[in-house]
């Protein structure tokens, strides 16, 4: 028996639906992976903006799930014994935690900090890491470097 | 049950083409096809070399069941996580600069993707779970016939999965 599927955002449903997708890709099923994405672009397409926020909004944010978030979701998957819970929010507080400090050093050192060199997220955890080369290993979540994907800097 | 090939590992030795008795590994793109290997046989999977062919579930077992309070705390953290992701992608398209758009999408992405392991932890790690499909059914009840929505999409996937 399932209980009432709390009122999700179409942000929050276009997270659900593209993890669905990798999901249904990881299990080789294409066709159902496919249907999903369509699903996860209707909702992409309908995200509430942020026009307006500011820099400072956006560090906000990182140092509420910092200073609360991650405390009170540890808690309750400790209590419940939920290691896969555990898990996740082991990976998500360190990678909130370096997302911060990278956001405080760019406020310092704006484009210095990113210019003539690269920038990777981990597509199974995403880390953040600002050099050269990926390392051989995420540092976080232990995947191999070909899941650390490249951003690109784009021209207007 | 049936195999598949992971092809970043096959080094062409071809020993499932030699024993799989219905020539379900023998394709031209590489994959194994589903629909002629037989269930369980794992020939090909004990045969191979190097170890580059698996198996891969019909069925599994009912995901653990997930704490309400659990779920409720994950959901709270994937909302803040979601929120990020739009404010940077906000800060991208407000701004005329490569290189801050770059952190900013770097900062969307990585948030999408916590927010991606937050729903993965709060029941929702296989698509075929009466979680999934009682999503499924609830977000066709509530946007069937609104523009856009790919309502077939999802009567698919109900279907499917």
């Amino acid at each position: 028996m399932e209980d009432d599927m709390r009122e999700m955002t179409h942000g929050e449903l276009a997270a659900m639906c593209t993890n669905l997708q990798k999901a249904c890709s990881k299990q080789l099923r294409s066709e159902e992976a496919q249907l999903f994405g369509l699903l996860a672009a209707f909702y992409e397409e309908g995200r509430e903006k942020q026009e307006g926020c500011g820099y400072q909004d956006l560090l906000d944010t990182i140092n509420e799930d910092l200073a609360s978030g991650y405390q009170r979701a540890n808690a309750v998957a400790s209590k419940n014994q939920d290691r896969g819970s555990l898990r996740a929010l082991v990976w998500g507080e360190k990678v909130s935690k370096l997302l911060k400090s990278l956001l405080v050093r760019y406020e310092k050192q704006k484009n210095s900090l990113l210019d003539g060199t690269n920038v990777y997220v981990c597509e199974i955890c995403g880390f953040v890491y600002v050099g050269e080369q990926p390392p051989a290993i995420c540092p976080i979540c232990k995947v191999p470097s070909f899941k650390i994907q490249a951003v690109q800097k784009e021209a207007i | 049950m049936h195999a598949a090939r992971n092809i970043a590992l096959c080094t062409k030795d071809c020993v499932c083409l030699f024993v799989c008795p219905t020539g379900a590994t023998d394709t031209e793109n590489g994959q194994i096809d589903f629909s002629k290997c037989l269930s369980g046989c794992r020939l090909c999977v004990d045969a191979c070399p190097s170890h580059a062919i698996y198996l891969v579930s019909s069925n599994y077992p009912k995901p653990q069941k997930k704490e309400t309070e659990v779920k409720d705390s994950l959901f709270d953290l994937a909302a803040s996580k979601v929120k990020q992701e739009s404010m940077a992608k906000a800060l991208a398209s407000e701004s005329d600069d490569p290189v801050f758009r770059q952190l900013c999408k770097s900062v969307a992405m990585s948030n999408h993707i916590m927010a991606e392991d937050c729903y993965r932890e709060a029941g929702y790690i296989l698509p075929q779970s009466d979680a999934v499909r009682s999503l499924l059914k609830d977000l066709l009840a509530k946007e069937e016939g609104k523009a856009d929505f790919p309502a077939d999409a999802v009567r698919k996937l109900l279907e499917k999965l």
